[in-house]
């Protein structure tokens, strides 16, 4: 499997290592404990497209966030979390 | 007093060195290394510093780019003096780090041009070549050790592994290039 690293071009799967749900970037800062436990506990299990965190550890260590369809293996894009965490902190600002 | 004798990192006094066909094999134990990161608001160093998956030379000093904002630096001949010291001269307010002691450099260079080292690449290591060409610079797996490869010149690459598994590093290239020897 190759991953499109957004710098470094097509990669091979074995340089990354698998973290899980992107959404653990939106981590709540409300201070509510059952959203708290939801970020914590509750995860999507999605059939199809799902975007998931990577990490190029055998590579140049950043944190990726990919697009990969569960029932194919395709991967369908891959962005820097750093730059989606940016953006996602510019909308909300 | 106590009488200390400096060793390679492969164990012995001399650098290691071995020949196999058209590839040659060398330890590079007189090389220093120093990382550098940029912080945010450093003024941009009096050095060169190449995009992401590059080396760049510049006054004999090679950079080569390890991740977002980072690079090493090699310093050939700064092996025995403090190489952080002098690279920190050239980037004020950076983060510079002495890197020498935990690393070790091997080349590997080719008689036979291009293609010795291109085969040797395909069985070493998982990359593109298509996008590996001389300039080319990256960190990735051998034999599961973490290195970096620097495509130096169509027939000569540099590897940096880690200094406590020099010789599994060292293992697997000589194996690989005597196979193909």
């Amino acid at each position: 499997m190759l991953i499109p690293h957004p710098l470094l071009g097509l990669r091979d799967a074995q340089e990354f290592t698998y973290l899980g749900d992107a959404r653990l970037i939106e981590r709540p800062t409300s201070g509510d404990e059952a959203e708290l436990a939801d970020y914590v506990f509750q995860r999507d299990n999605p059939a199809g497209l799902h975007r998931e965190l990577w990490f190029h550890e055998q590579g140049d260590r950043s944190w990726l966030v990919v697009t990969r369809n569960t029932l194919t293996h395709e991967i369908l894009g891959a962005e820097l979390a750093r730059d989606v965490s940016l953006a996602r902190k510019e909308g909300t600002a | 007093m106590t009488d200390l004798s400096p060793l390679c990192a492969l164990g012995a006094t001399a650098p290691r060195r071995v020949t196999h066909g058209a590839l040659t094999l060398a330890e590079t134990p007189d090389c220093g290394l120093a990382s550098l990161a940029l912080r945010t608001g450093t003024p941009p160093p009096s050095l060169p510093l190449p995009e992401p998956g590059r080396w760049h030379e510049t006054d004999g000093l090679t950079a080569f780019w390890t991740g977002p904002g980072q690079w090493l630096v090699e310093m050939p001949g700064c092996a025995e003096v403090d190489a952080a010291a002098m690279l920190g001269e050239r980037a004020p307010g950076a983060s510079v780090t002495e890197q020498t002691d935990g690393w070790v450099l091997f080349e590997i260079s080719s008689t036979g041009g291009a293609e010795p080292i291109e085969r040797f690449l395909e069985r070493a290591v998982n990359l593109d070549l298509t996008r590996f060409a001389p300039g080319h610079a990256t960190r990735s797996t051998i034999e599961h050790l973490g290195t970096y490869v620097l495509r130096r010149a169509e027939d000569r690459l540099g590897i940096w592994g880690m200094r406590s598994a020099a010789e599994s590093l060292w293992h697997a290239l000589e194996t690989i290039a005597g196979r193909q020897g």
